[in-house]
């Protein structure tokens, strides 16, 4: 156990010591992650003593490979060693309690953008303009996701948003233009549904993610997160309402998650679907033969401007007392946003750059995200008017649409009485 | 001689006839009882993971998702037996004194400790895996093998007691006697009495808390860091992403790890025998 | 003399001292593993304990103001009625179906062993695993169930098992059943393989076949094995969380919420800990009063049978 630890200090330095030849630093840069995961010794709950924590969810593969690149790119530059400590999804809130109680925060913190105004009320997160990490070059959305309260304290590389995908053959088989307002949508869907396929999915789902798809109609509709019982989010309800109960969707979308409803389209049970870009690969992969392609999500009347809401991860930099450490954790972070990794992530996780810039760029050199690209342009963060309150809301949004969609409540009465639950 | 043999051929054969009758019928009933686990395997094979059109049978399997999971989850399943066989014999050796003792001995205090026990039953398991948490930190026990049985067996040991306890109230305490009479010390006839006799309660103790820890999630994901020991359980979720899953290298990790289990636990029943105390009073 | 009694006396001490560490290490085990949970959950309770209190441990004593918000909590009622609902379609369930299997084991016939085990599957899953697999199989539109049903022409309309308020109770308490069956056989199982053969062998000279002696002499030998089979099934059931999250994460429109799912709702979607942990103590005590209601009655049937 001590000749490991000894091991990686020596090998990798601080940046106080003078630097060894690039060559070695990457040569050791790739041993080290090997060698911590030889080590079978309890000791902290985590690497070595110089190595930087970092805690996120990217645990799949896919996202795993990129994600750990781009971090790699920027500590081997540095000098600097890390370790990762990576935590299922739904997970990562309880973990950030858990650390947060027993003073063991790591040094680099992902969060997903709705919990960092919580987090950082909480004053467990460092604001991140005294390392010099800002995000004036950001689309607007995409830099307000890290601001609490006119600081900021984290920084999302690259966002998501949700789109229509549709299938191309079915589409054309049944004559249709893929639709751009309600009516074109509620007319297609119906005309789409068949007995063996329902005209379209999406995720209804008790949880936030039932919120999350549910909020580009309600945002597009005019609908305001403040203002819950208003005209705007109405409709947007009873538009889901009307769906499902035309036939057009299965009852079933109040128990899909956004995968289940993926999996439904993919299995060819849905001809259109309201999902992320990160489905891309998936789709390529696992059913090459089925051609689809994705517009920006119909508007209420036409002309109108899709609001869809930004996902994606922040990352933060949590207050440890560590001075030192806390410094090379931002320089960390600092390279690991940089817009060539930016650009780099984003075509391996099918997500798109957070620098304005390099969003165009990222656009131009792929058109199968044109769409999302598009999307996000004019995509609003879910926190922005409600900060750490915005949890809270999301429940009673999912809440309302579960009534609506389950036991056929008028969205008026449903919506009614979630407005009295947030005030 | 011959009149005798005669009913004693005919009833052997009749009794094998419905014995192979009865087999069939265990079969159809664990065959009913399984079915999810066979549509768990069927969705391991189907192609792009996904069972969502898949057939009653896997005609076009897809073993994409078992060789993921073999290449992923070596290390993990061992690590999963080993925790798992750890909490189980923790647990019996620290259960089985203690619920000999609440059944036969007469000590003050037992109805309180019976209390203790059949509490800590009720309270969700979050709240004991935070308390662990913050203990195990300073102590460095996160991420250490023993520290995750101990953990493990937070659940075996209570459950351990309280059914061995049940078995043993019956137990009959006149061999027990006869063996103290003869000179035994408590434990050395609880160790060469009690415990032969009652095997069978030893084991289906055993049985539950190597279940209870081999299907750990809580403390696995609370008390680890995911860079050296991953329990079976937890490297599943290297499947499960936040926005899609790859569900047949999940469904073929849980038929894989499945396996040793089913083998451990078909060992294990064998030794539950018919009748255990019954020839030992005599 | 008196030496002889200073060494009985010296013996008996030593006795005692040896009895008592029979139940030394699981005291302490006990002690060391749920003694500062049940202490920190029960101070909680009467806490306001939200996200911020993680970091900076302000946590202002509110009396039973998270009681009174508990109880007072729109989908309280229907939470508890569920769990009633829940609880006893489960044990009943699981007990019968878990018995009769653990009978019919009794018998000596070929494979029964390997078929004894593999009844253990369901508990040897991960749980995210047999959720998602029960989801395949109750979903409406073509889920096994359904095809099944329709297949055999029981059923004209598929059965919108999680989608509707109606049947998710019900399907939740089936998937639950098949869950605990395994459980019960075993347990019960192995009880039954305590019973001497030379008692059914006394019986059956007596008269006592099949169901008489299934009655006379099969349960009351069973009675305390049944009764921890029983009362630990209610315990694990009330506290039942990861398959109704799996399942229906409590929906849809709450209608498969029960205490257990409420209380982990408060805590990690609401993050108001405080009540939370009053909900949880409330279902201890709830389980707790069971307990000794169901303790006492069994010992008098004891007594009297």
């Amino acid at each position: 156990m001590q000749t490991e630890s000894r091991m990686m200090t020596s090998t990798t330095t601080r940046p106080s010591l003078p630097r060894p030849s690039r060559r070695a630093l990457g040569l050791t840069a790739l041993a080290a992650p090997a060698l911590m995961t030889l080590g079978g010794c309890g000791g902290r709950a985590g690497g070595g003593d110089g190595a930087l924590r970092i805690v996120d969810y990217y645990n799949t593969p896919a996202d795993d490979v990129a994600i750990n690149g781009a971090l790699e790119a920027s500590a081997s530059e540095l000098g600097l060693a890390f370790t990762r400590e990576r935590v299922p999804g739904d997970q990562l809130v309880a973990k950030v309690l858990q650390m947060g109680s027993s003073r063991t925060m790591p040094d680099l913190l992902m969060l997903d953008n709705p919990n960092v105004q919580q987090v950082a009320a909480s004053g467990a997160l460092a604001p991140l303009e005294q390392y010099g990490i800002g995000v004036e070059d950001f689309t607007p959305a995409v830099a307000d996701l890290g601001m609490y309260e006119g600081t900021l304290y984290g920084v999302a590389p690259t966002v998501n948003t949700i789109a229509l995908f549709y299938d191309v053959a079915a589409l054309e088989d049944a004559g249709l233009t893929p639709p751009t307002t309600w009516e074109e949508l509620r007319e297609a869907a119906a005309a789409l549904t068949t007995p063996e396929r329902y005209g379209l999915a999406f995720s209804a789902i008790a949880s936030y993610e039932g919120t999350w798809q549910f909020l580009p109609f309600m945002w597009s509709n005019g609908g305001d997160e403040t203002e819950l019982d208003g005209a705007g989010v109405l409709g947007a309800s009873r538009l889901w309402w009307d769906l499902v109960r035309d036939g057009s969707a299965s009852r079933s979308v109040v128990n899909w998650g956004q995968g289940d409803a993926m999996d439904q389209f993919k299995a060819g049970n849905a001809a259109m679907v309201v999902n992320g870009p990160w489905n891309i690969a998936g789709l390529r992969e696992d059913t090459p033969d089925l051609t689809w392609d994705v517009v920006t999500i119909p508007v209420p009347e036409p002309g109108g401007t899709s609001v869809a809401p930004l996902g994606g991860e922040v990352w933060t930099i949590p207050v440890t007392g560590d001075e030192d450490r806390q410094a090379d954790a931002a320089a960390l972070l600092k390279g690991f946003l940089s817009p060539d990794n930016q650009l780099a992530m984003a075509a391996e996780r099918s997500t798109i750059p957070g620098d304005a810039e390099a969003a165009a760029q990222f656009a131009a050199e792929n058109p199968d995200l044109s769409t999302f690209v598009e999307q996000v342009s004019t995509a609003r963060s879910r926190t922005a008017q409600l900060g750490p309150d915005w949890p809270r809301t999301a429940k009673a949004i999912y809440t309302a649409n579960q009534r609506v969609l389950v036991d056929d409540t008028d969205p008026a009465e449903a919506f009614d009485e979630a407005a009295r639950t947030v005030d | 001689m011959s009149t005798l043999t005669a009913p004693v051929v005919r009833r052997h054969r009749r009794r094998t006839g419905t014995a192979w009758l009865h087999t069939v019928v265990g079969i159809l009933l664990v065959a009913v009882m399984l079915f999810p686990v066979y549509w768990m395997v069927n969705a391991s094979l189907a192609p792009a993971g996904n069972s969502l059109n898949t057939g009653w049978l896997p005609l076009d399997p897809d073993f994409s998702g078992y060789s993921r999971a073999l290449a992923d989850q070596g290390q993990n399943l061992l690590t999963s037996l080993i925790v798992a066989i750890g909490a189980c014999l923790l647990s019996l050796v620290i259960a089985a004194p203690c619920a000999y003792a609440l059944a036969q001995f007469r000590i003050r205090g037992t109805a309180v400790l019976l209390f203790v026990v059949l509490t800590s039953q009720m309270i969700p398991g979050i709240v004991i895996a935070n308390a662990l948490y913050t203990v195990y930190t300073p102590l460095g026990m996160i991420n250490s093998i023993p520290g995750l049985i101990l953990a493990d067996a937070s659940q075996g040991i209570p459950f351990a007691i309280l059914i061995m306890r049940a078995y043993l109230e019956t137990f009959p305490t006149t061999i027990v006697e006869a063996a103290r009479i003869d000179g035994c010390g408590h434990l050395r006839a609880f160790w060469s009495v009690v415990l032969p006799v009652s095997r069978n309660s030893l084991i289906t103790a055993g049985i539950f808390s190597f279940l209870f820890a081999w299907s750990d999630f809580l403390m696995a994901l609370t008390l680890t860091t995911g860079e050296t020991i991953r329990p079976v359980t937890l490297g599943l979720y290297t499947y499960i992403g936040t926005n899609d899953t790859d569900w047949s290298a999940v469904m073929s990790t849980a038929v894989l790890s499945s396996l040793p289990a089913v083998i451990l636990m078909v060992i294990a029943q064998k030794y539950v025998a018919a009748g255990a105390t019954g020839g030992a009073v005599k | 003399m008196t030496a002889q009694r200073i060494d009985r006396r010296r013996s008996r001490r030593r006795d005692l001292m040896v009895r008592y560490a029979f139940v030394l290490p699981a005291a302490l085990y006990m002690l060391a593993f749920f003694g500062y949970p049940i202490v920190k959950n029960l101070v909680m309770s009467f806490q306001a304990y939200d996200f911020s209190t993680f970091f900076n441990g302000r946590a202002p004593f509110v009396g039973f103001e998270n009681y009174a918000a508990t109880l007072s909590d729109p989908i309280f009622v229907r939470a508890l009625t569920n769990t009633g609902l829940f609880t006893i379609g489960s044990i009943v369930g699981q007990f019968v179906l878990g018995l009769g299997l653990a009978l019919y084991f009794r018998r000596r016939f070929p494979l029964s062993g390997l078929l004894r085990s593999l009844l253990l599957l369901p508990w040897l899953l991960p749980m995210i695993v047999s959720a998602a697999v029960w989801r395949w199989i109750l979903e409406q539109d073509n889920g096994a169930l359904n095809r099944f049903l329709e297949g055999i022409g029981l059923i004209s309309d598929p059965i919108p098992w999680l989608n509707s308020s109606d049947t998710a109770l019900v399907a939740v308490i089936i998937v639950n059943i098949w869950l605990g069956i395994p459980f019960n056989v075993v347990l019960l199982y192995s009880g039954l393989q305590a019973i001497p053969e030379e008692i059914y062998e006394a019986g059956a000279l007596d008269g006592a076949t099949g169901a008489r002696s299934f009655a006379h002499l099969t349960l009351p030998l069973l009675r305390p094995v049944v009764s921890v089979v029983l009362l630990l099934g209610v315990i694990y059931t009330i506290k039942v969380l990861d398959l109704i999250i799996g399942l229906t994460g409590g929906g849809p429109a709450n209608a498969t919420q029960t205490l257990a799912t409420r209380s982990y709702e408060m805590s990690f979607v609401e993050f108001d800990f405080g009540q939370g942990a009053a909900l949880s103590n409330i279902l201890i005590v709830i389980a707790l009063a069971f307990s000794i209601v169901y303790l006492r009655a069994n010992a008098r049937a004891a007594k009297n049978g």
